[in-house]
């Protein structure tokens, strides 16, 4: 069986691959404006856009290599990769590279990477191959099985400290847990314990983080520190008003107003331009794309491409919900890029890579038809 | 392979479905509220919050109106300064910059702090704040040589006024100085920084002289920098200003006062028009530009010769002989003065116990208005005070301009005092008595005019009646306050007499004849101190030079349809004629025969600025 015949190809979900391209593509006009900015009468441009471009052209690679092997041999490899990555994850402090503070990056000789990027891909297959082997809903004793193996590289992550992403991974399984369900005891517990927790957390934190909670929560109270960056995105955003100002001519971010335009704070400029309408219709894309991915997961080959798509599915939901909520204000300020939207490089390599495996989970959805 | 198809049939959990499809809804749902609760239904708010962000207005200086003298020469202008500005948010290091500032500049430290915090908060964001007002040459070259080591500080150019003549007319011209936070509070139109006149035509005509300043736009990034600006309104320059002062008139009659204290008010009768208007001793308007030290200040404030007064609008002294020339008027307009009646004065007039004597031991026999206007015979009129009594005298001075400012363009002038029965119960609870009829007659006791006062009536007594307003601007229209209730024969009977007193050999006022100028005039002696007779058998120069008596002279003179009013007032310059007469002779010499001494600056042109 050649790896990618013709009936493989016509069961891919193609909307999903169109919106890919269309969300990314979306994102690169945008960076262009997002990194432009007025130097006297003229504009200049930042590369970011290019960058942007060469990425993705290496991410839609990696999203083909993704759709040539079997998904189903992740299966295999979940726990190898695991360890793997809690042996990555534990030699960072020893020979990570310092970048901002943190140390996160492992120095490959090539390239740098975090370990983290790679904690959140594994738990997302670990934790799909072992609850798509439990037949029922979780009891309390599988609940703490399951969190058990996800605290111990979100835990790692924390230390670095990397509270982001750390969360991330635990979003992430905890968004696979409730796709598995947990015993109605179980979860009304679980409302009410979790909440009740939350307050302690508070005292792990770092200042800096304590300050962009506080300045979420009231952000006149610093205007020109940690509240600045939402008081200046919401002005961005809002300033669009229904139809927007148009490509190239947001003031808030030609200008400079709106810190990190070109990363966290993408959408921003993209609602700023685009108005009402724009951001209604991107907030579709992403919505549509989102279902997409339930489809794959509804109507998969078995339970791993269900988990699987599941776990894509919240990997991405996470990170919009957080992003564009931090963007239009209904969030704390945390450095969470939108996929597609934001610059970065790894990250789009990272998203084309998961679009990759959810393609796969749907081109092989009718294999066991032909035995 | 079997491994692989575990789970092959399941069904993916139903749930779990129905909740990552709920997500989605309500991810759509929260966002598309917020959206169009932030863009929609705030829009306009925070369209309007962006636009605040980019643009920035700043307001464009005008330049203050320059002030020229009646023959063309500037005599205010303004000249560029160099200030050191301080902008908070380059500055790396504040107290080592403050330090440096110190250092070049040789100001205390810790008054540069205090100067800082308090210019502060009126300063916005990337605008300079003015650290020390003005700098040498030596020390912007300082500062510029420097300037990379000490970002943040940069020279700002500002306007500053210059008198070329800075004593000459500090009387009139007044002077500018820094708006103070009152200023500040109650004209919006001000910023920190900005100058306003003090004293003077500066100060009075403040409105005409300032402009108004423009407006720019400026289309600034978030680190402050300028990427455009438009001009939204041009700034309009102040109006300039021509006076009606004849500099080298001025300066002669400065020249003239020299050493003495006085003033010499030359008016234009028929205008208002103040030719000259000198205040001896002066100050120099260019101190206050600068900025005073307060030991400068407490100098000028403290000397016992009062320099900083205007003595020909805020000085009122007792008149002395001159308001005989009223009483002539009050007399007329009384309708209960015969010019040709005559009366007899043996030296003395007695009422009840009390003898009031007249200036010539031995009388000046028998003499008609006319006479005991050119003699100046205290009898004379000491009888006409009994007939007419003050309140006739007083209604009449206040008809002719005397007991109230004279409205000229000048501030804190004075009024000087008429009395009146009313006056006197209310300001010494007394009643007002025969005797001092008779001392207001003669101008001594509570009358108190003023220089300017006095050039007012005789003005309107040789222009036809016409109380003029005393005006410093050239060109600007005559105004007529009021009318002398004269008739123009009663008029022509008092102009005649002054022209007497300078031409007949009595007259007191010989001394300012001139050849083919018809003059008129007449001396006053106000008494300072009631002189004890102790003090009268002194001889006069051994009198204490600040008991000794005021001198005044008020006259005019005239030349085919070229007339002049002078009024001369020396403090303590014993004699009318002897005392004030010199000044009144060099305007008249200056003015007809074109003697004079040219105005001089008072300082050497200032150095030529340009780098």
């Amino acid at each position: 069986m050649s790896p990618i015949d013709r009936r493989l190809l016509i069961h891919i979900n193609w909307p999903l691959c169109g919106l890919t391209m269309i969300l990314f593509l979306c994102g690169v006009m945008n960076l262009y404006s997002a990194s432009g900015f007025r130097m006297g009468e003229g504009m200049s441009v930042d590369a970011y856009y290019q960058k942007q471009l060469i990425w993705g052209c290496m991410g839609i690679a990696g999203m083909i290599c993704m759709m040539f092997f079997d998904y189903r041999h992740l299966r295999t490899a979940a726990w190898p990769l695991f360890w793997l990555t809690i042996a990555l994850l534990a030699a960072v402090p020893f020979a990570g590279k310092t970048i901002y503070g943190a140390r996160r990056w492992l120095d490959l000789g090539f390239m740098s990477f975090q370990p983290s990027e790679m904690a959140k891909i594994c738990i997302l297959i670990l934790g799909a191959r072992i609850l798509s082997m439990e037949k029922e809903r979780l009891g309390f004793l599988k609940l703490f099985m399951v969190l058990a193996i996800g605290l111990i590289p979100a835990g790692l992550v924390i230390l670095q400290p990397d509270l982001g992403s750390g969360l991330s991974i635990l979003l992430l399984l905890g968004g696979l847990i409730l796709y598995r369900g947990l015993t109605p005891r179980v979860f009304k517990t679980m409302l009410v314990l979790v909440p009740s927790l939350l307050p302690l957390a508070w005292f792990g934190l770092h200042d800096y983080q304590k300050r962009r909670i506080l300045s979420f929560l009231d952000p006149a109270t610093d205007p020109l520190g940690a509240g600045y960056h939402i008081i200046q995105s919401e002005i961005a955003i809002g300033s669009g008003q229904f139809w927007g100002k148009g490509f190239l001519a947001g003031t808030q971010s030609q200008l400079r107003f709106l810190p990190e335009k070109h990363t966290d704070f993408a959408v921003a400029v993209f609602g700023e331009e685009w108005g009402f309408v724009g951001m209604i219709a991107l907030l579709t894309l992403f919505c549509v794309f989102l279902y997409q991915i339930v489809i794959i997961a509804r109507d998969p080959r078995d339970l791993f491409g269900s988990y699987l798509a599941a776990g894509i599915f919240f990997y991405f939901f996470w990170q919009i919900l957080i992003n564009m909520g931090m963007v239009v204000g209904l969030m704390p300020v945390v450095g969470i890029p939108l996929p597609f939207i934001s610059y970065g490089g790894s990250a789009t390599l990272v998203n084309f890579c998961l679009i990759g495996l959810a393609l796969n989970v749907s081109m092989r959805r009718f294999l066991f038809k032909q035995g | 392979m079997t491994n692989l198809y575990d789970s092959r049939g399941q069904q993916p959990p139903r749930s779990g479905l129905i909740l990552l499809q709920a997500i989605i809804l309500a991810l759509f749902c929260a966002f598309a509220l917020r959206l169009w609760y932030l863009q929609v239904h705030k829009g306009e708010e925070y369209a309007e919050k962006a636009k605040e962000n980019q643009l920035r207005m700043e307001p464009v200086f005008a330049p203050r109106g320059l002030i020229l003298d009646r023959g063309g020469t500037m005599v205010a202008v303004n000249e560029p300064a160099y200030a050191l500005g301080l902008v908070r948010e380059d500055v790396k290091n504040l107290e080592d910059t403050l330090a440096h500032i110190a250092e070049i500049t040789g100001a205390p430290a810790d008054k540069l702090l205090d100067t800082y915090k308090r210019a502060r908060k009126r300063v916005k964001p990337f605008e300079p704040l003015l650290i020390v007002p003005d700098l040498t040459f030596e020390q912007v070259a300082a500062v510029e040589s420097d300037h990379l080591r000490w970002p943040g500080l940069e020279i700002v150019i500002r306007s500053r006024r210059y008198y070329k003549f800075g004593q000459l007319l500090a009387h009139v011209l007044g002077y500018v100085g820094d708006a103070s936070e009152d200023d500040l509070e109650k004209d919006s139109s001000l910023a920190l920084g900005d100058y306003v006149g003090k004293n003077g035509l500066e100060q009075v005509l403040e409105r005409r002289l300032r402009g108004a300043k423009g407006v720019r736009q400026l289309e600034v990034d978030a680190t402050g920098r300028r990427l455009s600006e438009t001009m939204l309104k041009k700034p309009k320059s102040g109006e300039d200003i021509v006076l009606s002062i004849d500099l080298g008139l001025q300066a002669t009659i400065a020249r003239q006062l020299e050493g003495k204290s006085g003033s010499v008010v030359v008016m234009d009768p028929d205008t208002g028009e103040l030719l000259a208007l000198v205040s001896a001793p002066s100050f120099d308007s260019n101190a206050f530009t600068a900025g005073l030290t307060p030991e400068q200040w407490k100098g000028l404030r403290d000397d016992p010769l009062h320099p900083l007064q205007n003595r020909a609008t805020q000085s009122v002294y007792p008149p002395g002989s001159v308001f005989k020339l009223v009483m002539a008027g009050a007399g007329f307009a009384a309708g209960m003065l015969d010019p040709r009646e005559t009366a007899f004065c043996q030296g003395s007039l007695a009422l009840g116990s009390h003898v009031f004597r007249c200036w010539r031991k031995g009388g000046h026999g028998s003499v008609d208005l006319n006479q005991a206007l050119v003699q100046s015979c205290d009898v004379y009129f000491y009888k006409l005070g009994m007939k007419l009594s003050v309140d006739r005298i007083s209604s009449f001075a206040f008809a002719a301009g005397f007991g109230k400012p004279t409205g000229i363009d000048l501030p804190h002038e004075k009024g000087g005092t008429i009395p009146t029965r009313d006056w006197k119960l209310k300001r010494f609870g007394e009643k007002w008595t025969k005797g001092e009829d008779l001392n207001f007659a003669i101008g001594q006791g509570y009358t108190q005019v003023s220089p300017l006062q006095v050039a007012r009536y005789i003005s309107a007594v040789i222009n036809g009646g016409k109380l003029m307003k005393p005006n410093l601007i050239h060109g600007d229209p005559p105004v007529v306050q009021g009318r002398l209730p004269l008739s123009e024969t009663q008029q022509a009977i008092i102009k005649k007499a002054m022209v007497d007193t300078v031409e007949d050999p009595r007259g007191t006022c010989r001394r300012i004849l001139t050849p083919g100028v018809v003059a008129g005039a007449k001396t006053g002696t106000a008494q300072v101190v009631r002189l004890t007779d102790e003090l009268k058998a002194m001889p006069e120069d051994k009198i204490p030079y600040h008991m000794r008596d005021h001198a005044w002279m008020a006259g005019f003179a005239e030349q085919g349809d070229r007339r002049v009013v002078v009024v001369a007032m020396i403090e303590h310059g014993l004699h009318g004629a002897s005392g004030a007469g010199p000044s009144v002779k060099a305007v008249i010499d200056y003015v007809f025969l074109g003697k004079g001494v040219g105005p001089a600056p008072d300082e050497p042109e200032a150095p030529d600025n340009d780098e």
